[in-house]
């Protein structure tokens, strides 16, 4: 993909004009070697602890102590939205990202370099994992009634968090406690509102959006709503989530081909 | 015809009679609430009020206020700007480090300062900036990259630019600076990067340096026993917040921010003067005259980097120079600004950290507060209960009127290793609990017993100051976009229009073609608003 990017680049360029094409040209394939053949030079179990204490230090207030994500990314599924390549994480780490919180590490690459090792290590062992039997895990999306709620890739319901790259985001950890647990995690997108119209008709639906004034909504039937708060009497915000726990309905071995299922979504198209 | 003639006259009179770029002297800073016609420092006058004597728009017609105008800006950056406004010129910043100049009767652009930043600027909250100041035909802005620049206010050419710390090691600018007599005061950031923090002066003709103080003693000198081995190297107490001017008592009052690294003491146990402080400087020498700690040994993030409100008034029962400090740890203070001594300390947010304060205004802390391992909840939040955005006073009402978080927060402590330019803050706490998120107000306060009168609730916690006027109004807005004008005897909501964009800044009033104008910023935009038809 690096490369794709790259080659657009270059021809983007072209039409510039004829010097910048020689120069593209003379260039181009100096930085696409650079970027598909830098590794990183410190890559040994002390570097891997180095990079781990580096990263509790200053990256794990955000990303998680073990990568898992929270107000950053989660950094264990070896796959990046700024870039996977060990240059890519060089970069990043070092300068961080514009327009982001990231900030950048005043550090010296070989130190950056341990921190590279490290996130290498936590996308080891997610690698690992997948042994699940994914068209099982599909079976069971469906069977299960999932998709009543969820979509992936445009098809399923919508009341609950679109999947279509949960693969991506979330790490198998996440998405097993997700099954297991569901009321550990519930994000305020997926709080249920309900209240009693001046008619005297009650209402219910997920909240998506709030404000001092006015509400915003989806209700069990899809459709969206904005609401003055004024006009509505007993108003209530319900903090547990809607989605039944797997804990006892699914055997162990149904869990993991449905997390592996869910492990294995990426959006079409391919990831980054 | 005729008519129209005369109109056309007294309008052109009424230009002639207002010229831009009259000289904005010393004396018409110091005079600030003669000319209400101009908002010529941060908070309005010296004495901190963000207060506007302008009676225009009032509680009967506020309901008519329109749009003037609006000027887009060109960034992606926090907007925190407060605008400053000069003889029929607006000058705010644009972030990350840029200064506009537009008419203030149309939002037309007269000149742009670009500062280009280097590749990596580390600001633990951004890349913001809270504005300018201004003297005679210069504008003073300090930069994300730690330097002080004069421009020329006619063309916003670059008069000087000196470097005022290395922000490779963590320090930057984001504080607007503040005028007195031809000094240009200016305070640093990077409270979460390991800085040692000071208070500046600088001459406004060369840039020059007249004075430095550093807010942590050196060894040997007075409160340098407060911390540890070599801790005082790096131990933060920046003063990224305007403070405030006593021309009687020729001081400064301004606020300190917190220790380094802000949620693990382990490395700096002791109470870490002069952290977390109300500092009294003599605006000549930079000596200080007296302090007052309101939260030793920080280990919460709970700077004092409110704007210090400076009143004279009767204080149990004889008259006194008095200031009122609602602070970021949930406690409203009044101190007598001649000596630091504590009067009154009362909570005015919820908070469940201290039983009280005894006599000296020393918090009686509870067991069980400091962040750990696994986490500590605790009310405040780590932003606190307010912030840096700005209280306002009225003479009118004579009540101070705070933007207030009602929130807590849970306090992780983690492991923590000082290395030059990089975050030095021992863990982060969650800033806001998702099933917990808590809620705003803005807050009327009895200032001489810290009783609140009323309050206008938010659903979502405010960043942006408030500001009252002699029209009985008080002006705030959210972070869901609203701009609001409330009665200021009782808080009812009187106006209230969507910018469309979260508000991190101070309004301000002003007068344009005769009439007043508020203005504001929201989004990555400033908008004013007048009176319609």
């Amino acid at each position: 993909m690096v490369k794709q990017i790259r080659l657009r680049g270059i021809v983007v360029i072209g039409l510039a004009g004829l010097t910048w094409v020689v120069l593209a040209l003379a260039a181009a394939p100096t930085q696409v070697e650079e970027i598909t053949t830098t590794r990183n030079p410190r890559t040994s179990f002390a570097d891997v602890a180095a990079g781990a204490k580096t990263f509790r230090s200053h990256c794990a207030s955000c990303h998680g102590v073990n990568g898992e994500g929270g107000r950053g990314p989660n950094l264990t599924s070896g796959v990046f939205f700024h870039g996977s390549s060990d240059l890519d994480l060089l970069n990043n780490i070092s300068d961080g990202i514009q327009g982001t919180e990231m900030p950048g590490l005043f550090y010296s690459p070989d130190r950056v370099w341990q921190v590279v090792a490290f996130l290498r290590s936590l996308s080891a062992g997610t690698a690992a994992k997948p042994t699940a039997d994914v068209a099982r895990g599909a079976e069971l999306f469906t069977s299960r009634g999932c998709r009543q709620c969820h979509r992936v890739n445009g098809e399923g319901g919508r009341l609950g968090p679109d999947l279509s790259d949960i693969g991506r985001t979330r790490s198998v950890e996440h998405l097993r406690a997700a099954l297991v647990d569901p009321q550990a995690d519930v994000r305020q997108r997926y709080w249920v509102v309900s209240f009693v119209d001046t008619s005297g008709k009650n209402h219910e639906g997920f909240l998506m959006n709030e404000d001092s004034y006015t509400v915003q909504f989806m209700d069990m039937n899809e459709r969206l709503h904005s609401v003055s708060k004024s006009a509505i009497k007993g108003y209530k915000v319900e903090k547990t989530s809607r989605m039944p726990s797997f804990k006892d309905s699914l055997n162990n071995s149904d869990l993991e081909q449905l997390v592996g299922y869910l492990s294995s979504l990426r959006p079409k198209g391919g990831a980054q | 015809m005729k008519r129209i003639w005369v109109a056309s006259v007294v309008i052109m009179l009424a230009c002639a009679a207002t010229p831009l770029h009259a000289q904005l002297t010393y004396e018409r800073l110091l005079k600030a609430e003669q000319d209400p016609g101009n908002w010529l420092t941060y908070s309005g006058n010296y004495r901190s009020w963000r207060y506007s004597p302008l009676n225009e728009v009032t509680r009967d017609n506020a309901r008519k206020l329109k749009l003037k105008w609006v000027y887009q800006m060109q960034t992606t950056h926090t907007v925190e700007t407060t605008p400053l406004v000069a003889d029929g010129v607006m000058y705010f910043t644009e972030p990350p480090s840029n200064v506009v100049a537009v008419d203030a009767a149309t939002g037309r652009q007269f000149w742009r300062y670009r500062r280009v930043m280097p590749k990596k600027v580390n600001a633990c909250c951004g890349q913001v900036n809270r504005g300018i100041a201004l003297l005679g035909d210069r504008v003073f802005v300090g930069t994300v990259d730690a330097h002080l620049v004069a421009l020329d206010a006619k063309t916003g050419a670059v008069l000087w630019d000196i470097e005022v710390a290395d922000y490779r090691t963590g320090h930057s600018i984001t504080v607007a600076p503040l005028i007195v007599k031809d000094m240009v005061i200016c305070g640093i950031s990077g409270g979460e990067y390991g800085i040692r923090g000071f208070l500046d002066a600088y001459d406004v003709a060369s840039g020059k340096r007249r004075w430095r103080y550093w807010t942590i003693p050196a060894p040997g000198e007075p409160g340098s026993q407060t911390w540890p081995g070599d801790s005082w190297k790096t131990g933060g107490a920046p003063t990224w917040v305007t403070g405030s001017f006593d021309p009687e008592q020729n001081l400064i009052i301004w606020g300190t921010g917190n220790p380094s690294p802000d949620w693990n003491g382990d490395s700096r146990k002791g109470d870490n003067l002069y952290s977390d402080s109300a500092i009294a400087l003599d605006v000549d020498t930079g000596k200080l005259k007296w302090y007052f700690q309101h939260v030793p040994h920080d280990v919460h993030d709970w700077d004092s980097v409110q704007v210090p409100v400076l009143v004279d008034d009767e204080f149990l029962g004889r008259p006194r120079k008095l200031i009122y400090w609602a602070h970021r740890n949930a406690f409203y203070y009044v101190l007598d600004r001649e000596t630091g001594q504590f009067l009154l300390g009362k909570p005015f947010a919820t908070q469940t950290w201290a039983k009280g304060l005894d006599e000296k205004g020393r918090p009686i802390r509870l067991p069980n507060i400091d962040p750990s391992l696994e986490g500590t909840y605790v009310w405040p939040g780590v932003q606190g209960a307010t912030n840096w955005f700005s209280p306002s006073y009225s003479p009118l009402t004579k009540l101070l009127y705070v933007s207030v978080w009602e929130n807590q927060g849970l306090y992780r402590k983690g492991e923590q290793e000082y290395s030059p330019g990089n975050r030095y803050i021992g863990s982060v706490p969650m800033i806001d609990l998702p099933d917990d998120p808590g809620h705003g107000a803005i807050r009327a306060l009895n200032p001489k017993t810290g009783d609140r009168l009323w309050e206008y609730k938010l659903q979502t916690k405010p960043w942006a100051g408030v500001l009252s006027t002699a029209g009985q109004l008080v002006f705030g807005g959210s972070d869901e976009g609203h701009v609001f004008a409330l009665d200021a005897t009782n808080g009812k909501e009187i106006w209230r229009q969507n910018l469309g964009g979260i508000i991190r800044t101070n309004p301000i009033s002003y007068q344009s073609q005769g009439k007043q104008v508020i203005a504001i910023a929201a989004g990555n935009s400033m908008f004013t608003f007048e009176l319609g038809d």
